[in-house]
């Protein structure tokens, strides 16, 4: 493959990283899973790179390839069966921001939305990204009421979940 | 709050805590091989398409039939390998044209539709050599029961013993047999298939769908 089309795609996608890392950590419980979902999000990126056009912002397009993977293209190596321990991710909040309750809540918050199932992490992955309920329906391909209805009722389920 | 809002604003500042994954392991990463189920389709396709195949020539190709082709056959089986062949390609046509279609940067829906309609066509095509292959048994079958001297003689002295239970018995359990073989193999993929392969994307498209009805 072309050294130039390789050179701008490592360079870019080191710069939007973090995109691929949120979408490992919704979609795995632990390192070496999260490690195995990056190789095969940044395998498929790089594959579809080559039909990238300008038009789409480059983050824009790497959640599609990213949810797409992780949602419907990716199968679970075998290092992840389950004789790992979840091991959740610790939480790095800065000192004057941190706070017993606040960090408890969330830990509870991540593992209440763990138990999702795909179609609705993708949902909330792209809500917490802050993306309108167009771009949601477009990345999923359905209607944007019904995004809008199904964000409703996963708050709720988050809330039963949360509060039994 | 609402549950997800505190969860949201932590969520858009957290870069922080990811591992940085450098250019140069990025570099890596790209060179090796992928692992999605859709190199697995094809395989698993592209090796459906190559046994069902082989078997049929296989068939054509053993002893019995060696045997089978002094009779007067031509006028059934040319036309039958000839169709064959035809829907052998263009079911191998349809499926690589799916396959084709299968793009990681279609919305999700979409990328799910072709990948199962890739394996329909497969499946499809199974199903097509199969009940193929019972044609052809049967018109094998027919041919033989009609010319082959040696098998009506046979058939007539089974008849004369009062054994045409047992003469037609066994071939009945013969059939049944290589049925049997065939029908055990056609499971052992869709195990594999389904079972394990298409499971999540199955899952993932129903709850997809589910999600059309909402409204």
């Amino acid at each position: 493959m072309d050294k130039e089309l390789e050179h701008n795609f490592v360079a870019l996608l080191e710069e939007h990283q973090n995109i691929v890392h949120k979408v490992c950590r919704l979609y795995t419980n632990h390192r070496e899973a999260h490690n195995d979902l990056f190789q095969e999000i940044t395998i498929q990126l790089w594959k579809a790179y080559p039909k990238f056009r300008g038009d789409a912002k480059f983050s824009t397009w790497m959640y599609r390839v990213g949810l797409n993977t992780a949602i419907t293209l990716y199968r679970k190596s075998k290092r992840t069966i389950n004789t790992y321990e979840l091991e959740t991710y610790q939480f790095k909040l800065s000192a004057e921001e941190y706070d017993d309750t606040e960090e408890q809540q969330l830990k509870l918050l991540y593992d209440a939305v763990r138990q999702l199932n795909d179609i609705e992490k993708a949902l909330v992955f792209l809500y917490l990204e802050d993306k309108d309920y167009k771009e949601i329906s477009d990345t999923l391909g359905i209607s944007e009421v019904n995004a809008r209805v199904k964000m409703n009722r996963i708050k709720n389920k988050l809330r039963t979940i949360l509060n039994p | 709050m609402d549950e997800l809002e505190l969860l949201k604003k932590h969520w858009q500042k957290d870069g922080a805590q990811y591992p940085h994954v450098s250019a140069n392991a990025i570099y890596k990463m790209i060179l090796k091989r992928s692992s999605s189920i859709v190199k697995w389709v094809l395989i698993i396709s592209l090796l459906e398409f190559g046994l069902w195949t082989g078997l049929a020539l296989f068939f054509k190709g053993s002893k019995s039939t060696q045997n089978f082709d002094k009779l007067d056959s031509d006028f059934l089986l040319i036309p039958l390998s000839v169709l064959g062949y035809v829907i052998l390609a263009y079911f191998f046509y349809l499926f690589y044209r799916n396959y084709r279609r299968i793009s990681v940067t279609d919305n999700a829906k979409i990328l799910m539709e072709n990948i199962l309609r890739t394996r329909r066509t497969v499946k499809n095509y199974v199903l097509f050599n199969l009940l193929f292959m019972v044609a052809s048994f049967a018109a094998v079958l027919y041919i033989e029961f009609d010319q082959d001297q040696a098998l009506i003689r046979r058939a007539q002295v089974a008849a004369a013993n009062g054994e045409v239970f047992m003469f037609y018995g066994k071939i009945i359990l013969m059939v049944a047999g290589v049925i049997a073989v065939f029908a055990g193999v056609l499971l052992f993929f869709y195990w594999l298939i389904y079972g394990l392969l298409l499971r999540k994307l199955n899952r993932n498209y129903k709850e997809l769908k589910k999600l059309e009805m909402l409204s």
